[in-house]
């Protein structure tokens, strides 16, 4: 009966087995096992087999749940300041996007989610999510024009296609390739990784790195199942979380510009297009948040 | 995790025996299996939550739009024509009304999501017909139940799109194209048993109608028949996704019923759509129960156990599949067939994908498995229809059901050893 | 408690009625709006969504009253008269614990829980506490069902 000792936490996310998060994850169970000596273990269901991003957030809430990993976008229903990440083109690069995160706004953003019910451990690097098209590249806001584009089913995401001149259509990202296939939508916005891993390529092969948006994953801990810990627990646990966000902030760059390459080798034209008039179409954004706490952020952000 | 598995089977069968309504067996074998390991309020939130989640889905929305237009076309004159249609084309064969009998299941199903709409739809017009051409009563009333099951194959199909929920996401396009190959075959294999049925028993053949009198036949069929062009083509063609297509067949039958049939009258609408109503939350309460059971399975994770029983059992892709088959087969014969894919899918699913079967493949064997037990006894809601539109009993049902049965396994085997049967189509059509 | 009874029924048949039209209205809506006006709509989809909740719970309740949800009979059927009211008796109970355990307190928690913490939908923003509202709801009006017809058997 020594098995009862042992301290099991359930880990779900959506994501497949094969994919970076859910590998920085089997890592982060493998530095709890070690720093807990054994006493402490992490049981991950990938897939979404426990439920959707939101649906996994109230289960952390009810405490059925210990831990999940959602996108910071996900989190706008629960924690509204999230939708920083929403917005385009509030990071100048990939660099900036750290910075921030490991900055007091980004520590006060997973503070935040406290009220919630909710214990922010940390971000995972999600990259950054470009345009392609099956109808040519998106050099320019004038692409967007007239088109049928998929977004996140978010406000800002929404607000930010139809700034452009396009039609934001939100679709399931399951139902995605379909849709861009049938010309249900004519483009879609996504990191490599995932371009690469839901073989969209195949259907929409232009691709323009105009990199618009970082949306970082957060890592939340139910605050019901946090409480039960003690405090040791607690510490061995922060541990293994920060072990696997240095593992998977490698591994994802890593894995994103080997999607690069993958994609470049099945014949798919990859651009760097200019960002200046991307960032001049989606100003009147950033400006209908001045004033709030959101533009503030934003503000503090252009001088990082 | 085997303390589990008990409490959770125990507890269900004694509540299905007693008569306890299904999604409340699945919904309080559930809730008490969670709380052996969960505190009473984490563990009635969680089931809540995921009753809930589970009827999320715009996907689910395209079923209340099949069931709804399924009654107005029951109502609307729709099923007659669609009967006069294929009796003009098929009635002179042996065992004519017969096989008008299928093939007006057939067509039916190919424009609605129900097979139960589709028998008391066929069958009450069909039976009589029948019986007074000197055909069997029950001989009839269970090829109006074989037949009508083929419609949960022949798109649109209510049970496909509670499959791709169940498997997580299998395109809805592509089960739908998958379907029609299998489900014609079915219907053909039944058929011939009609004919050879016919033959023996000395039935009559029906009158050669001339040529003018068959075009009236068919051109009346038409616009009905053209809902198939509408639906299937606009999911295929992308113009629509199968929820929006499901409303487009809605407003379709109102047009075609109310405007045109002029055989369905605005004052019914409220009780249409009454009637949508209480079938559509049967379903829904169905479906967010089982969604329950299966995240409580997904939880202590049971079906990688099962998986795992199952492979020790042998490791030959063929005698699994036959175990799965035969499981399903007594699974069915109880359970009706809602509740048996949403059961089962992520039970099997796993099993079938490490042997190499496509989910597609899977979800179309599956539905032709669990149709066998739509129409069989003890449990069958197509049976229970077809004995009520024939006024006759499940026991005298059985023995013209017999040879019907033979010809669905025998097409069961065929689309579970041939991949290519379901897949073929839609890999042709890029789905 | 009959007309309680026979005034709840109407509310609830209507309200069920208006509910499924809304459905279908708003999803042919969002087809017309992504092809004539060509500007997808993209709080159709979610609206559809919550009224199917609302139309699956609040119909789950309604074909209760109705009798309607699909049982296994085979046992019961062969019961005396007196053993067969116990067992008729056993499922109404069943049902009435389900409701008011997992629907009413389950559903009243997760209601409130999401409310609190004010957590609003991705397109329409509104609270989604109200969407899971009809849980509870829905669980109150089972409870009900299950109590008068286990009160009016006993009477009769
Ligand atoms: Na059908
Ligand atoms: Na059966």
């Amino acid at each position: 009966h020594q098995e009862s000792k042992v301290t099991v936490l359930r880990m779900a996310h959506t994501l497949d087995s094969k994919h970076v998060v859910h590998q920085s994850m089997e890592y982060m169970a493998q530095r709890l096992e070690l720093y807990s000596g054994g006493q402490m273990r992490l049981m991950i269901y990938p897939n979404g087999q426990l439920g959707t991003e939101r649906e996994l957030v109230e289960l952390l809430q009810i405490g059925s749940l210990a831990m999940t990993k959602v996108s910071a976008s996900t989190l706008e229903g629960f924690v509204p300041q999230m939708q920083l990440f929403s917005i385009p083109y509030v990071f100048k690069d990939r660099d900036q996007f750290w910075r921030v995160l490991d900055s007091d706004i980004g520590q006060n953003l997973l503070a935040q989610t406290r009220p919630a019910h909710l214990i922010g451990l940390g971000y995972y690097d999600a990259g950054s999510r470009s345009f392609y098209s099956s109808k040519g590249f998106i050099q320019s806001p004038a692409d967007i024009k007239g088109k049928k584009i998929r977004v996140l089913n978010s406000p800002t995401a929404v607000k930010m296609i139809n700034t452009m001149g396009g039609a934001a259509t939100p679709i399931a990202w399951g139902e995605l390739y379909a849709a861009l296939q049938q010309g249900v939508v004519d483009g879609a916005e996504n990191n490599p990784p995932s371009y690469y891993l839901s073989h969209h390529y195949e259907v929409a092969p232009y691709y323009s790195l105009d990199e618009h948006s970082f949306v970082p994953d957060v890592i939340l801990a139910s605050q019901k199942v946090w409480d039960s810990l003690n405090p040791q627990q607690q510490k061995w646990l922060r541990q293994a979380v920060d072990d696997s966000i240095v593992f998977e902030k490698n591994l994802w760059q890593k894995a994103s510009d080997d999607a690069i390459k993958a994609v470049e080798a099945k014949g798919v034209e990859v651009i760097r297009p200019d960002k200046a008039p991307f960032i001049a179409a989606v100003k009147p954004i950033h400006d209908s948040f001045k004033g709030t706490a959101v533009g503030r952020l934003l503000e503090r952000i252009k001088t990082m | 995790m085997a303390l589990s598995v008990v409490v959770l089977l125990a507890l269900f069968f004694v509540l299905l025996l007693i008569n306890v309504p299904i999604s409340f067996c699945i919904g309080i074998a559930t809730v008490a299996t969670l709380l052996i390991n969960v505190d009473f309020e984490t563990a009635v939130s969680t089931v809540s939550q995921r009753m809930v989640g589970g009827i999320d889905s715009f996907a689910l929305l395209a079923i209340p739009f099949f069931i709804l237009s399924g009654l107005i076309m029951g109502r609307g004159g729709i099923a007659r024509r669609l009967i006069e249609c294929a009796m003009a084309l098929i009635g002179a064969l042996p065992g004519g009304l017969a096989l008008v009998n299928v093939v007006s299941c057939m067509l039916f199903g190919a424009i609605s999501g129900s097979a139960v709409a589709a028998t008391s739809a066929i069958g009450s017009f069909m039976v009589p017909q029948m019986e007074s051409k000197g055909y069997s009563r029950d001989f009839s009333a269970a090829v109006t139940a074989a037949a009508a099951t083929t419609g949960m194959l022949i798109p649109p199909s209510n049970i496909l799109i509670i499959y791709a929920i169940a498997s997580g996401g299998v395109s809805i396009a592509a089960l739908f194209v998958a379907g029609y190959l299998p489900g014609i075959l079915l219907g053909l294999a039944l058929m011939l048993v009609c004919a050879i049925y016919a033959k023996v028993k000395g039935y009559p053949v029906g009158d050669r109608l001339q040529w003018s009198q068959v075009l009236p036949k068919v051109g009346a069929a038409l616009p009905s028949l053209l809902l198939i062009v509408v639906v299937i083509g606009g999911i295929i063609g992308g113009i629509f996704t199968a929820t929006e297509a499901g409303a487009v067949a809605v407003i379709y039958a109102l047009v075609l019923s109310m405007v045109f049939y002029k055989e369905v009258k605005p004052s019914q609408l409220p009780g249409i759509l009454l009637k949508a109503v209480e079938t559509t939350a049967i379903v829904m309460f169905l479906i967010a129960c089982s969604s329950a059971m299966s995240w409580l399975l997904s939880f202590e994770q049971i079906p990688q156990a099962i998986s795992q029983a199952l492979v020790t059992l042998s490791d030959n892709p063929i005698v699994i599949l036959l175990i799965i088959n035969l499981v399903l087969i007594v699974v069915g014969a109880f359970l009706d067939m809602t509740p048996a894919v949403l059961i089962f899918t992520p039970i099997f699913l796993p099993v079938a994908e490490s042997l190499g079967m496509s989910p597609l493949h899977f979800g179309i064997m599956i539905v032709l498995n669990l149709s066998i037990g739509l129409c069989s006894p003890p449990v069958g809601s197509v049976l229970f229809v077809g004995c009520a539109v024939a006024n006759t009993t499940i026991e005298r049902l059985l023995k013209p059901l017999l040879p019907l049965y033979i010809a669905m396994f025998a097409v069961l085997m065929l689309v579970t050893y041939v991949p290519a049967i379901s897949e073929a189509l839609p890999r042709w059509m890029g789905l | 408690m009959k007309l309680l009874t026979q005034m709840l029924d109407l509310a609830l048949k209507w309200v069920l009625i208006a509910a499924m039209a809304a459905i279908v209205l708003v999803v042919s809506w969002q087809v017309l709006s992504r092809y004539v006006l060509q500007s997808p709509s993209s709080n159709t989809e979610e609206m559809a969504r919550f009224l199917l909740i609302w139309v699956g719970m609040l119909g789950a309740a309604y074909s209760y009253r109705m009798k309607a949800h699909l049982g296994l009979s085979l046992l019961t059927d062969r019961l005396g008269p007196v053993q067969g009211r116990r067992a008729d008796a056993l499922v109404h109970l069943c049902v009435l614990l389900f409701a008011g355990a997992v629907m009413v307190a389950g559903g009243y928690h997760l209601m409130s829980l999401t409310l609190e913490l004010k957590q609003v939908s991705a397109a329409m923003g509104i609270e989604m506490g109200w969407v899971y509202s009809v849980v509870p709801l829905s669980g109150l009006l089972m409870m009900f069902y299950a109590c008068e017809h286990l009160l009016t058997r006993r009477a009769g």
